[in-house]
């Protein structure tokens, strides 16, 4: 770069614009986290679904331990992304701590229930959560399709109301699908063609 | 009516080590290297200007035994980057001066 004052308003205007372009944070990093939660809920929804509804096994609600696993592989990710990092940005805290926070909301929640009891209608509390999370990171991000996925998780939410427990599973299922996994496959395309 | 134009910050690595981190918390010295373009020790010399006149915080560390250096733009430095772009935006609307 030069070291010469001799540059014009207009160029001092484009560099400053052309700097802050290179902090946009790289979206696509989000996505794999959306993914792996995205795909684990929607297999355990259906996998309960099945097993309670269609197969009468006791058990089915062991397909959660899923969670487990998916924590691991989820903070993992989460510690060689955070070796990687160069830069810090307002964005990338927020969302860390947004999705601390429904983390550990998900765990209250589950608490809740324990004491409470599972066989009542508890998932479109977690639609509800679903919707919450994705809304406020697709905003985050200033991302429409992730923002109507949480939209959509809520109405969701509000309609899985309406049915019993084994169909409720189905409309986690479909949130899941609309603002985590869709929106995660669009924003990892998003990234992609950015880079290009 | 024309506004001066910061001199410390009217210079391009200089103005472009700002504009990098206006938008973000901190930065360390590579990814400021990187997205320069420039070399590590005319960066060096252009991030100790910035900090000499109160506009960037540097802290030294190590990480994983290595050194690390990261950058943040002070309060001073936020004010002084708005300053110099309302004054350049007065060169851009002269306000009807020819």
């Amino acid at each position: 770069m030069k070291k010469s004052e001799n540059f014009s308003p207009e160029e001092s205007l484009q560099l400053i614009q052309t700097m802050i372009a290179k902090t946009q944070k790289d979206m696509g990093e989000n996505s794999k986290h959306f993914l792996l939660w995205g795909w684990v809920t929607f297999a355990a929804c259906i996998g309960q679904f099945i097993l309670k509804h269609l197969l009468q096994y006791q058990k089915h609600y062991f397909v959660w331990l899923l969670v487990f696993p998916a924590a691991i592989v989820s903070i993992y990710l989460g510690i060689t992304e955070e070796k990687k990092q160069r830069v810090r940005s307002y964005i990338g805290d927020s969302m860390k701590n947004l999705w601390l926070g429904m983390g550990i909301s998900y765990f209250v929640l589950s608490m809740i229930l324990t004491r409470l009891g599972w066989n009542t209608n508890i998932f479109p509390f977690f639609i509800l959560l679903y919707g919450l999370g994705t809304f406020v990171s697709g905003m985050f991000l200033h991302f429409r399709p992730m923002v109507l996925g949480g939209l959509a998780a809520w109405v969701l939410a509000i309609t899985a109301g309406y049915f019993n427990y084994d169909y409720q599973m189905l409309f986690g299922a479909a949130a899941i699908l609309v603002s985590y996994i869709i929106p995660a496959y669009m924003l990892q395309s998003k990234n992609k063609v950015a880079k290009q | 009516m024309f506004k001066e134009l910061d001199p410390i910050l009217h210079s391009q690595l200089r103005l472009a080590i700002m504009s990098l981190l206006i938008g973000v918390k901190e930065a360390e010295f590579i990814f400021l290297k990187e997205k320069t373009n420039a070399t590590a020790g005319n960066l060096s010399v252009q991030i100790n200007k910035l900090k000499d006149a109160g506009y960037l915080e540097v802290l030294k560390q190590f990480h994983n035994n290595y050194p690390q250096t990261i950058c943040k733009i002070s309060p001073n430095g936020i004010k002084a980057f708005e300053m110099y772009v309302k004054a350049l935006q007065s060169y851009m609307n002269p306000g009807g001066n020819l």
